[in-house]
């Protein structure tokens, strides 16, 4: 397929994914401020800014100035299917058009005070966009450039969400018997990556840092985990690259790149994960993820102008100068 | 439903004095449109306002919009849709293929003539430096064989009936024709939201068009048997971008930009994730100005470096071809009734409107002195955009038209103002007479096909003229009737 569509796709499954960890943190904000009182949880899970309360809210889900707020996710994602929207179903196309359309729609302003509500609406929204792409697509080219995209960004948001709290995660995973505002801070960690009651059905016990680092992290069958993610993301780079090469072209540095990161997932303990440093484990994990993104790019997407083509062009002008001269 | 608010859409319906496509007479429905107009007075207008409202919820969810003087930031519009359909009979619609058939071919030997002997320009049928000083006259393009010997592969007509009902060519579009994807749609969105109406006729389907296209694109191929066939857009921005996406889809081929492509060693490739892939079949939506900044407009963006020189080396085929544009010129088009009589030895089936070329002294006299009373025409524009409608103008338009004739004869034709037909149209809450015109669509590759159908477009403003979506029409479904088995 064409690299500038492949390039979009990724895109447009990076942004929905984006949308709906952005509409999990909201949710989670909500139950910290309700349960937690008046102590300050926010600056750790959304990242350093100076905002609490429905501002917070606002800022996460309707502020056109945060580029990874809720409606700036879903303008990115349509803005970019509306030039590629033959590479999708109709369904997909028109769940996020109409999504979009409801969100443009002046009559729609929100009360401030919906924000959570809100952004539950969208992310359901998203989520069945999600779900129309897993039941109406071929599993060829797009299909796989939609996987990497969602699952590449999903990896990184739970590895942020993760590195946001690592310092107290690495602290806490000393202590035996958390207390009660540690247990919902460990909940809210769960809750913003989606996987509160999996992590209840899977340990069936309290939530203890290792633990709940070991489920987000390592965890192999959890789809929120960052090995599910990054198994997922090889999987579908694996398809992509080898389709490359049947044509006769190198598949590029991004498989390597990505499959390290999933090798560190794969074959490392939690216990190694915490003597390593679980800052350190993660930003690596982030890094390596930020890289293959980029060696994605570079080969797949933009398809860096081949060497040949100017001299091509050149070619081609003299030989109709040369034609015209004739006549 | 209270008996109240079933008050008919219909017997208020006055036709006036035009051709009215419905009504012979006031009362008295034309035989084709009996069915329809039993429907319709069932109807009342509450049901009306809930399909009208349906339709066009279902344009907007899908996308089938236009943004507006290419501003990319303005609002996406959609383009209204008139639930009462259009309907053509068998009879008149074999005469208006045969009509367009007929011109098309002879359009297509006149560009191969002008673009190689020029045997028409030693008559004194046509003025040479009329055709040569066209705008849209590639001298590039001199001397390059087209595959079947094809420029138009897609052309765009637009009729109009006068008030005799008589049906005319307004003018042929041969380079970029847009619409037929509201063709398509505008039959499944009224088939969505009001099925019932379909049950009394048999409709000629027009879904087809996409498959046709491709055939006709397929059978222009440079010589290879299993081509690859692209659909070039300018981007997103483009008013007629929906239709771009999706003929692409309909056609299962890549929607390319620009970037998209390259030439390396005298052919087209496309830069896909595989690497990159031969291209042999063109179909473009980008205007000849844009196609190639090598050749043509430097500071273009859309188009691609060595386009043109690649397809004049035979090794990629554009559709339509570049330079169309010499024929479908608005002076040029006068003489198509000549043109069909040079190259085919008949007369025309389907009719020119009177036509005044601005050009001739005689006939710029006449221009200038009656210029109230004519519709006055900048000849390469389109849209709707740079003209005037003499009889609605205030003076000093007028006057600023009778200046622009004198200063660019060259530039401008003028015709009189016709009493287009009208049909029936929702408006609030009745149906009003509106002014209508058709666009057929013909696909011209082994042979010449006519899209039963085609688009009807409304002026939607009482008494307005000006049908063009881009300065306030609408749009209705057209039924092309199944000839009756005999």
């Amino acid at each position: 397929m064409l690299s500038r569509v492949a390039d979009d796709l990724y895109w447009v499954a990076r942004y929905v994914e984006r949308g709906i960890a952005v509409s999990r943190l909201v949710d989670v904000t909500r139950h910290l401020e309700l349960d937690a009182g008046t102590e300050d949880f926010w600056a750790p899970l959304v990242g350093a800014i100076d905002l609490a309360g429905d501002d917070v809210r606002f800022y996460l889900t309707s502020d056109t100035m945060n580029p990874d707020s809720l409606v700036s996710c879903v303008r990115a994602a349509r803005t970019l299917s509306r030039g590629i929207r033959e590479a999708m179903s109709s369904e997909m196309w028109e769940e996020l058009n109409s999504l979009y359309g409801s969100l443009a729609a002046p009559t729609v302003a929100r009360p401030r005070g919906e924000a959570v509500s809100f952004a539950r609406l969208v992310r359901e929204r998203l989520q069945s966009f999600q779900g129309l792409a897993e039941s109406t697509l071929a599993r060829d080219e797009p299909w796989h450039f939609l996987e990497l995209g969602k699952f590449v960004e999903r990896a990184d948001d739970v590895a942020r969400v993760l590195n946001r709290q690592s310092h107290l995660l690495a602290a806490g995973s000393q202590t035996k018997d958390p207390t009660g505002p540690d247990v919902v801070r460990w909940l809210a960690v769960l809750r913003s990556c989606g996987s509160a009651e999996a992590y209840a059905r899977y340990y069936s016990l309290r939530v203890e840092p290792a633990r709940l680092v070991e489920f987000l992290l390592l965890n192999p069958i959890f789809p929120q985990s960052v090995r599910f993610s990054l198994t997922g993301a090889c999987l579908s780079l694996d398809a992509l690259a080898a389709l490359r090469s049947a044509a006769g072209n190198e598949p590029g540095p991004a498989v390597r790149t990505l499959g390290r990161a999933r090798a560190q997932v794969e074959l490392t303990a939690i216990d190694e994960v915490f003597e390593r440093g679980l800052e350190g484990f993660l930003s690596n994990i982030q890094e390596l993820i930020a890289q293959a993104s980029e060696e994605l790019s570079a080969t797949y997407l933009r398809d860096e102008p081949v060497p040949g083509r100017l001299v091509g062009v050149a070619r081609a002008t003299m030989i109709m100068a040369a034609q015209q001269q004739q006549q | 439903m209270t008996t109240g608010s079933r008050a008919s859409v219909l017997p208020s319906y006055a036709p006036g004095e035009f051709w009215d496509e419905m009504f012979a007479a006031p009362g008295q429905v034309r035989p084709h449109y009996a069915d329809l107009a039993r429907r319709l007075t069932t109807l009342s207008s509450a049901d009306v306002q809930k399909r009208q409202r349906a339709a066009e919820l279902s344009f907007q969810a899908q996308g089938i919009t236009f943004s507006v003087n290419q501003d990319p930031s303005g609002p996406e519009k959609t383009m209204p849709f008139d639930l009462v359909p259009r309907i053509v009979t068998a009879e008149e619609w074999t005469r208006i293929e045969r009509g367009l058939e007929q011109r098309v071919r002879a359009l297509n030997l006149f560009l191969h003539d002008i673009y190689h002997e020029q045997r028409i320009l030693r008559t004194d049928l046509i003025p040479a430096e009329l055709v040569l000083g066209a705008r849209g006259y590639r001298r590039e393009f001199r001397n390059v064989d087209v595959p079947l010997g094809v420029y138009t592969h897609v052309v765009g007509s637009d009729l109009v009936r006068d008030g005799r009902g008589t049906w005319f060519v307004l003018e042929d579009n041969l380079r970029v024709p847009s619409g037929v994807s509201y063709v398509v749609e505008n039959r499944r969105v009224l088939k969505r939201v009001w099925p019932q109406i379909f049950t009394d006729y048999r409709v000629r389907p027009v879904e087809g068009y996409p498959q046709d296209l491709l055939e006709v694109l397929r059978a222009v191929a440079p010589g290879s048997d299993d081509p690859t066939v692209v659909l070039l857009t300018p981007g997103v921005h483009n008013s007629a971008f929906f239709e771009h996406a999706f003929l692409a889809k309909s056609m299962g081929i890549d929607l390319v930009q620009g970037s998209d492509l390259f030439v390396d060693d005298a052919a087209v490739y496309m830069r896909t994730t595989r690497g990159r892939r031969r291209v042999d079949v063109i179909y473009r939506r980008v205007d000849d100005d844009f196609l190639d900044p090598l050749a043509f407009r430097a500071d273009s963006l859309l188009g691609v470096p060595g386009l043109l020189a690649t397809c004049r080396m035979g090794r990629v085929t554009v559709a339509n071809a570049i330079g169309t544009g010499l024929a479908d010129d608005k002076a040029i088009y006068a003489y198509v009734p000549t043109i069909i009589k040079y190259y085919l030895g008949e007369d025309e089936i389907l009719p020119n409107v009177k036509t005044y070329v601005a050009d001739d002294p005689t006939d710029r006299a006449y221009i200038l002195e009656h210029i109230a009373q004519l519709v006055v025409k900048s000849v390469n524009e389109s849209g709707g955009y740079g003209m005037l409608i003499g009889p609605h103008a205030p003076k000093k338009d007028l006057d600023a038209y009778r200046a622009r004739v004198r200063d660019d004869p060259r530039g401008y034709i003028a015709q009189p103002t016709l009493a287009l037909s009208r049909h029936p149209t929702w408006s609030v809450d009745h149906l009003e007479g509106r002014h209508v015109d058709l666009r057929p669509f013909i696909l011209f590759g082994r042979d010449v096909k006519v899209t039963p159908g085609g688009l009807t477009r409304v002026a939607l403003r009482s008494g307005s003229l000006v049908v063009n979506s881009s300065q306030g029409g609408g749009a209705k479904d057209t039924w092309v009737l199944e000839a009756e088995p005999c």
